[in-house]
């Protein structure tokens, strides 16, 4: 007869729990939450819900739509100007194509990059040079965007097959024909998709932008808040949601497609994008 | 005397594939759609030789930073830390039950998983920002609207992620599961729970650390925070204070991602 098995030490899960739990509570009593607002909390906003969508500001469609496609164009703009100036990057950053100093450096620029958000790069950079309007908006979209593809275009570019760029060079190809050649053609899909998928998150940025005189619905969100038309209010969101869920059904679509090809099996070495935690970083 | 070179082998270059009418086509209709994008926000490099000398000059005053402001800096800081705390616990254990009723893996039927990814999908078309700004219209300025924004925030972000990776399970210990007697709920809990925590633990650290980011400037909406002192030396033009402020955000933001990475790699 065998004996069951001892069960594992729980200490260290136990720990880690009170851990959590400790500073869980430390931020909820620093915080200073006013426990008497909390309680009619659902009552409240009950009442504004009820004011915001039931029903909606009609007349408020075509204005909202409007203000709505701009923060499209922008965050398309923004998506086209991150992935153009992210490909050179990420080929810059990657070790397997520059290696050494210079790719440590270009990591750098793309970790500095990422750690300023567009909301700030918008009123510190983009709306003192380019004005007031969508086009800052789409400028800030773009230059963040760059942090994130670059990061994600290198790592693609660090797990491809050398093989390859082994035959490329053995052909007697330069160091750019074998990136044309060999490096991007593994590792296009795998970005175009990454691509795609900032595009859903840019337009999520491009929604609020508004709030810092950059352009897009946000700014009309602001102001129908501001003077309380509920209504109006009500009907800019619901604007943003279907807006944003048409574009994530058909993004998502498009990804697919270019992931599986024709047949609809995924290409070899594509399992990436199917990892969560990968498409997770496509959104920091 | 060398051996003859041995005969080249014969075979045909193999044909190259033909090129799908596709991509032709979806280039073509996406430089159409930029070229339209372009034209709707105005982009127009001229704007940017126009403004060009007041831009360098608030840049300069930006990066002329005020070192001295740091002290009145520290208290919204944390706040800032307390708010990213409080959401991002919340907002992982509520995305708990979404994340399993959302796969098709552990759903109870079909029609709860359909009504519960649209739930989700509607959550998440909202920007963080945009939560901020109804829940401060709604409740007032002040941290609570914060830390409920982002709990909506975190709530779509991790339930899509955690229910992906629930997809992925392996389905072995459920059957074990369901063959010694466990009703469903029990089933999920001893069989696929254990095999996700690892992710779930995380995803939950990458959800802090997009709260940090976002709570440094949800405060813009009034939502508590460094993002209200941001606001306010915004609307007084005082860049100096700005540059102090975007440097703190900059250094907090920069490592807590390091220390996150970090304790992902050990994870999983």
């Amino acid at each position: 007869m065998t004996e069951r098995p001892q069960k594992p030490s729980a200490l260290q899960r136990n720990l880690l729990f009170v851990a959590v739990g400790a500073v869980f509570l430390w931020a909820v009593i620093g915080v200073g939450i006013r426990w008497d607002r909390l309680l009619n909390l659902p009552e409240r906003l009950l009442d504004i819900f009820g004011r915001m969508f039931l029903p909606p500001d009609w007349s408020f469609l075509p204005t909202a739509a409007e203000a709505m496609v701009e923060s499209l164009a922008m965050a398309w703009v923004g998506t086209i100007i991150g992935a153009a100036l992210s490909l050179p990057m990420g080929f810059l950053a990657a070790r397997n194509v520059s290696g050494g100093a210079l790719s440590t450096f270009a990591r750098m620029i793309l970790n500095a990059i990422r750690a300023v958000p567009e909301l700030i790069l918008a009123i510190v950079v983009f709306v003192p040079v380019a004005g007031l309007g969508p086009m800052a908006g789409a400028l800030a979209i773009g230059v963040h965007s760059i942090g994130t593809l670059g990061k994600l275009t290198s790592e693609a570019i660090e797990s491809i097959d050398p093989g390859p760029v082994e035959a490329a060079r053995a052909s007697g190809a330069g160091l750019v024909a074998q990136q044309r050649w060999s490096v991007l053609p593994q590792v296009l899909p795998e970005i175009a998709a990454f691509w795609l998928y900032r595009f859903e998150i840019n337009l999520r940025a491009a929604a609020v932008l508004g709030i810092v005189g950059a352009g897009g619905i946000g700014a009309l969100l602001a102001n129908t808040l501001t003077y309380r038309r509920w209504d109006s209010a009500g009907m800019t969101v619901l604007v943003v949601i279907v807006g944003t869920i048409i574009v994530d059904q058909i993004s998502g679509w498009v990804r697919r497609r270019i992931i599986e090809g024709s047949d609809g099996q995924p290409r070899a070495g594509d399992e990436a994008i199917a990892d969560p935690s990968r498409t997770a970083d496509v959104a920091s | 005397m060398t051996k003859p070179a041995p005969a080249a082998p014969t075979t045909r270059r193999p044909s190259k594939p033909r090129p799908s009418l596709l991509l032709p086509l979806g280039l073509v209709a996406g430089v159409i759609f930029t070229l339209w994008a372009a034209w709707t926000i105005h982009f127009d490099v001229a704007r940017i030789a126009a403004n060009w000398d007041r831009g360098i000059t608030i840049i300069g005053e930006v990066l002329d930073v005020d070192w001295s402001f740091f002290p009145r800096t520290v208290e919204p800081m944390i706040q800032t830390f307390q708010i990213a705390i409080i959401a991002a616990i919340v907002g992982c254990a509520v995305a708990l039950p979404f994340a399993f009723i959302a796969s098709r893996v552990t759903a109870f039927n079909r029609w709860s998983m359909t009504l519960d990814r649209w739930v989700l999908n509607v959550i998440r078309a909202l920007p963080d920002l945009l939560y901020a700004m109804i829940f401060v219209a709604a409740l007032s300025v002040g941290p609570t609207a914060g830390i409920l924004a982002l709990i909506f925030f975190n709530l779509g972000v991790m339930a899509k992620l955690l229910s992906e990776t629930v997809d992925a399970v392996d389905t072995g210990p459920m059957e074990a599961a369901q063959a010694a007697g466990a009703t469903h709920v029990q089933t999920v809990r001893s069989s696929v729970l254990p095999q996700v925590l690892p992710n779930y633990v995380s995803f939950a650290l990458y959800i802090f650390e997009l709260n940090i980011r976002a709570s440094t400037v949800i405060g813009l909406t009034g939502a508590g925070g460094i993002g209200v002192l941001l606001g306010a030396q915004l609307a007084r033009f005082n860049f100096p204070q700005i540059g102090m402020i975007i440097v703190e955000i900059f250094v907090v933001v920069l490592l807590i991602e390091l220390a996150s990475n970090a304790l992902r790699r050990r994870l999983v």
